[in-house]
């Protein structure tokens, strides 16, 4: 079954059990795990990669129902998660959509970039709305350190993630452009020849 | 074709930014009995027995990675350890004899202190966790249905652990001490000197004794400890001589004198914790009750410290 914008109904249901499947991993197994002292956080990664392998629109809707989930799940200020989500998710895909990256580290440097966005985002609409309690400068370690821990995680992640949504996952007109310029050789000189 | 492709696109940017600035906005400003926190309740009352349940499942995976970290930190804690244990022997001994001098004096001018006899404990296992440096919260597999209620008391056998911020009926929400919004009222040692223990936002190792008179002595090595103050309005939320944690340093300022402390508790890896849940009618229900009923921006959320520091803000 295809939606309107070339968007199964099977990948809405391997995206929303991966959305929960991830959470719910997240709160109960990895947050109990600390490493050099924080926690691995899977929900940027999965958003990002949504993003990355679905595109924009799809993006951007993944990270504000994983931000809901996260907020609701974790009784936080609900929208916080879900605004810094909806922005990763909307521009890992306009990555996808603009450059179409290809290269093997991609999914690391994405995976490590979306990570900096959720953390440094949700410190400063953190700053934003008030702190009482005082800051230490240990947040800014704890910050750099999430990043590099997350990004040491986003390569499994990446494998794992782009598993489950393969064979579901919209077709790319770039990608489609340029497996039949280059891949079948219908305009190469070579094989009219 | 094109346009119409970017136009939806953005429109479905905006739109989701819009809902998310809305329902900031909206619960940002409610009170904790407010609609969306409702259906943060009813959420956490139909995760909790799947959470429960996934714990339970998961629990060896968490065990294996645990195992690591764990092994590693074990010899550096057992020689820590050895030498509190020596330092604690020697105190018993002088505690002992002050004890029964306190309990003396108790009888003799009737004070009617909040005591740990006024609650009781419910046994919690903790099936979740919070990733973020800013929210330290942790939820656990009781709620109203064993007694719970906002605001309750959290402990371990190591120390204050937290309190309850938000109950559904087979799980709860506990705010950790390491927590942005927390504020417990404490004193160092046997001192008559209270202060207000908060977090330092980013350090989960780390917390600051604030708004101590500057004449108060703090030494490092000594421990600080509820104050659970009685005197009306400086109620505490916490009952009195809950270890919370061990002196690291102190910062002389101008008026005050803060002073680090290194939590007991280790909230890194909680298991079991309890729940000091308090009988209806009794002193700490009341006080737990009308911490649970304050305004937004004095009770818990992002915008307020817990009823307890507004309350015992200063000596009490």
């Amino acid at each position: 079954m295809m939606t309107g914008s070339g968007i199964s109904g099977s990948l809405l249901v391997r995206l929303a059990a991966l959305a929960v499947a991830v959470v719910f991993f997240q709160i109960g197994v990895v947050s109990e795990v600390p490493v050099f002292g924080v926690n691995v956080d899977l929900s940027p990664l999965l958003v990002a990669f949504v993003g990355l392998l679905c595109g924009s629109t799809l993006g951007a809707v993944c990270g504000f129902a994983v931000g809901l989930l996260v907020d609701l799940a974790l009784v936080q200020t609900l929208g916080v998660t879900s605004l810094i989500f909806t922005l990763v998710g909307y521009w890992s895909g306009r990555l996808r959509e603009l450059r179409d990256p290809q290269a093997a580290l991609t999914p690391l440097l994405v995976g490590a970039s979306a990570s900096a966005v959720s953390l440094v985002g949700y410190s400063l609409m953190e700053f934003m709305l008030g702190v009482d309690a005082p800051v230490s400068f240990e947040l800014l370690r704890q910050i750099i350190l999430g990043i590099l821990v997350n990004s040491v995680v986003a390569l499994p992640m990446w494998a794992i993630v782009r598993r489950v949504l393969e064979g579901a996952l919209p077709e790319d007109p770039r990608r489609r452009r340029r497996r039949r310029t280059y891949t079948t050789g219908g305009l190469s000189p070579l094989s009219r020849a | 074709m094109y346009d119409k492709t970017v136009r939806r696109r953005r429109a479905v940017l905006i739109l989701l930014v819009v809902l998310s600035l809305l329902l900031l906005t909206a619960y940002f400003g409610e009170a904790p009995s407010g609609r969306l926190h409702g259906v943060q309740r009813g959420f956490l009352t139909v995760v909790s027995p799947i959470q429960d349940g996934a714990n339970k499942a998961l629990k060896p995976v968490r065990d294996l990675f645990g195992w690591f970290g764990e092994t590693l930190h074990a010899k550096s804690q057992r020689d820590q350890l050895l030498k509190q244990a020596d330092k604690l022997r020697r105190e018993l001994v002088t505690d002992q004899a002050e004890k029964r001098s306190y309990h003396e004096l108790l009888s003799l001018y009737h004070l009617d202190q909040l005591g740990v006899n006024d609650y009781h404990p419910v046994t919690a296992t903790v099936v979740g966790k919070s990733p973020n440096i800013w929210y330290s919260t942790v939820t656990i597999d009781k709620g109203s249905s064993s007694g719970v209620r906002d605001n309750d008391p959290v402990i371990n056998g190591e120390g204050l652990v937290g309190k309850v911020d938000l109950v559904a009926s087979d799980g709860a929400q506990v705010e950790l001490i390491t927590d942005s919004t927390m504020g417990v009222s404490a004193r160092i040692g046997t001192g008559n000197a209270t202060g207000i223990v908060q977090p330092k936002v980013g350090d989960p190792n780390d917390l600051l004794l604030q708004y101590l008179p500057a004449t108060a002595s703090a030494v490092p090595g000594q421990y600080v400890v509820t104050s659970g103050t009685v005197a009306s309005p400086d109620d505490s939320l916490y009952p009195p001589g809950i270890l919370i944690g061990q002196v690291t340093s102190v910062n002389e300022e101008s008026a005050y004198k803060s002073v680090n402390v290194r939590p007991m508790a280790n909230l890194h890896n909680l298991d079991i914790v309890q729940v000091l849940t308090a009988a209806r009618g009794t002193r700490a229900a009341n006080i737990s009750g009308l911490a649970a009923n304050l305004p937004p921006g004095q009770n818990t959320g992002a915008s307020g410290v817990a009823g307890e520091q507004l309350a015992s803000t200063g000596t009490g």
